[in-house]
């Protein structure tokens, strides 16, 4: 049996033709779709949510939302309520459930993976005789967290723009961010750099008495500015000031009047910060991202990584590393329990480092095709 | 009392004839006029014996597991041992259920697994104890979840979780081994006094004692000659005859040597 288990129509068109009704009273829908259908309203017409993601067709009429409701959201199974006779009966999803489900089969879900794992390597004249499901699956979410950091395609993105308040929050399942940049009107990105040694967001403003001691309110606890200043500073600051880019008279590099006397005092220019596209910095005290003041109203796109396991969409791995989420899983088994000799332990330790390395270098999506196309770029010649 | 065929169907292959049992038994200590046993106490002393080789299945089942093992066909004591005891083994759902506590089938006797049926792929359920439960549950990796059910075992109860809304007894399959029914060697009393088996061919006599009728020993034919020698050992406890006890016990022992060596 393939692993597809979805018709073309289900997958390309999102549709799945049902059997006529002959005056059916509350019909139901198995449906087959890789995509749960979500119903916008209950069993009693109560809308609880903002839209379904399918619709219900009779003779190539499309039913009202709030008609159906999801009667057992386990095996996918909508409910019509009324009764109906219809020759033509088709259940259709709507465009992005569609679209969620395009490229689907280079997935494979955790819960696949843990039933294969026990299936494959657990059992009676194996190297794992038994294991509890609770462990094999506590390594495997742990696998594809370690995995989401640094060997999965899981980056997440956000588009943005940057509020007069400079800041944005982060994003519920951020982790670690991977680029931030903004986009101009052609749609071009342009790389927004961290501010590193330039500014800082402090943690804890405490305000202090003339003697420098932090004052405390009538509870014992500090008490604590509103604002940091060295934010406000930063806001307000002149980037131009930092990057070099002003105008020549405003640089007072080419203006003779005497009191003048920093002519010349400028010594070439500092290549991490001489550039245009602004400054951004984690600010952990509000748990935002803030940007340079010449960011704002700016277009931004926020590229992230999560750990894979913020929702349960979330919880698929490529297959390309499949096989390493295995040997994960296989050497964190064996490498915690005791009793497990020294070498065996070594071979799993050196058949997973094998296997993650492989998954990287696929996933990395090297291409010698394109490779080749950028070195002509370089005009070096690369015999093929 | 004529005996239905489905009565003589039911596990021909597996079962072992109630008669031939007692028979052979009776025939043994009849043998220079040792003693009687009389058709109840040979159905007493047959349930005890049937259970105690069917307890002991698992005991071997555990050290044939331990051993080395071979594929080949016929030759392999682990899959002698399941096909003793495959026909006590059970799929039913839940007997009872209040809230996401589900009772015991009725019939189980040694519990294998349980399955949470309302999912897709009916996963099973990781059994786990009162302290590793609340232990899981403060894991967040670890959240019972319907891919990944777990559940306490108490009381001959299952507090399953998570717990679904509007529970069933069909939310959980059993897997278990059943209890042998107790084997009856049912009879009726001819013009002579003497006993007479329900399942003789022509058999008419009334009333049938138990009024139930003959029930055969469940466990497999291989077993016969340990069950006879299990039978005589405690028909000579019954019958206050050492001889037979010492025969039937060095049997007994010298087959067990032979199937563990």
């Amino acid at each position: 049996m393939g692993l597809i288990t979805e018709t073309n129509a289900q997958y390309y068109s999102g549709q799945q033709v049902f059997t006529s009704l002959n005056a059916v009273v509350d019909p139901t829908f198995a449906c087959t779709f890789n995509t749960s259908v979500v119903s916008a309203y209950n069993n009693l017409g109560v809308q609880t949510s903002s839209a379904s993601n399918y619709t219900v067709y009779l003779d190539g009429i499309a039913q009202a939302e709030n008609l159906s409701f999801i009667s057992d959201s386990l095996n996918n199974i909508i409910t019509l309520t009324g009764t109906y006779t219809a020759a033509s009966v088709y259940v259709e999803l709507k465009s992005n459930a569609v679209g969620a489900n395009y490229g689907s089969y280079s997935y494979i879900s955790l819960k696949d993976i843990v039933n294969n794992f026990i299936v494959g390597y657990v059992g009676i004249d194996k190297i794992i005789p038994r294991v509890k499901k609770s462990d094999v699956l506590f390594h495997a979410k742990r696998g594809l967290q370690e995995f989401s950091y640094d060997t999965l395609k899981s980056i997440k993105s956000q588009e943005l723009t940057i509020p007069t308040s400079l800041s944005v929050p982060i994003p519920q399942d951020y982790v670690n961010y991977v680029r931030l940049s903004w986009i101009d009107d052609s749609g071009a990105q342009h790389i927004i750099y961290p501010v590193n040694n330039l500014t800082n967001s402090p943690y804890t403003l405490p305000l202090q008495d003339s003697q420098g001691i932090p004052t405390q309110n009538e509870f014992g606890g500090n008490n604590l500015a509103e604002q940091s200043l060295t934010e406000q500073r930063w806001n307000t600051a002149n980037d131009s000031n930092i990057s070099g880019s002003g105008a020549n008279d405003n640089m007072y590099v080419f203006d003779y009047a005497w009191w003048k006397l920093n002519y010349g005092q400028r010594y070439g220019l500092e290549p991490q910060t001489s550039q245009s596209n602004g400054w951004f910095q984690l600010n952990e005290r509000l748990g935002t991202f803030t940007f340079s003041s010449n960011l704002v109203d700016k277009l931004i796109v926020l590229e992230y990584i999560s750990d894979g396991l913020a929702y349960d969409v979330d919880t698929k791995i490529p297959k390309l590393a499949e096989d390493a989420m295995y040997a994960h899983i296989a050497y964190s088994i064996i490498a915690s329990r005791t009793n497990v000799q020294e070498f065996q332990v070594a071979r799993f330790k050196k058949d997973r480092s094998a296997k993650l390395r492989n998954a990287k270098i696929r996933l990395s999506n090297i291409k010698l095709g394109e490779i080749s196309q950028v070195m002509r770029g370089k005009s070096k010649w690369i015999k093929h | 009392m004529v005996l239905s065929p489905p009565f003589f169907l039911k596990n021909i292959k597996m079962a072992i004839n109630v008669n031939t049992v007692y028979t052979t038994v009776l025939t043994v200590l009849n043998k220079e006029q040792r003693g009687y046993l009389t058709p109840d106490e040979f159905n007493k002393v047959g349930a005890q014996a049937q259970l105690e080789i069917f307890e002991d299945f698992f005991e071997q089942y555990n050290q044939y597991v331990r051993m080395p093992k071979t594929d080949v066909e016929f030759a392999s004591r682990m899959d002698k041992m399941k096909d003793e005891f495959q026909i006590f083994e059970k799929n039913s759902a839940a007997s009872a259920v209040t809230g996401n506590v589900y009772t015991l089938p009725t019939d189980l006797h040694r519990f294998g697994s349980a399955f949470y049926e309302r999912a897709i792929g009916a996963p099973e359920i990781e059994i786990v104890s009162k302290r590793e439960y609340h232990q899981q549950i403060l894991s967040p990796l670890l959240q019972p979840s319907i891919n990944n059910p777990i559940a306490i075992y108490q009381q001959n109860k299952l507090t399953v979780y998570p717990a679904t809304s509007n529970p069933a007894t069909a939310d959980i399959g059993f897997n278990y081994i059943r209890k042998p029914l107790d084997p009856v060697w049912a009879y009726g009393v001819g013009n002579l006094g003497q006993y007479v088996w329900d399942g003789t061919p022509g058999f008419s006599l009334t009333p049938v004692i138990p009024s139930t009728g003959s029930v055969n020993f469940e466990i497999s034919e291989m077993q016969q000659t340990e069950l006879i020698l299990k039978i005589l050992q405690y028909a000579g406890v019954i019958i206050r005859d050492q001889a037979i006890i010492q025969a039937a016990s060095s049997q007994l022992n010298q087959d067990t040597q032979n199937e563990k060596s």
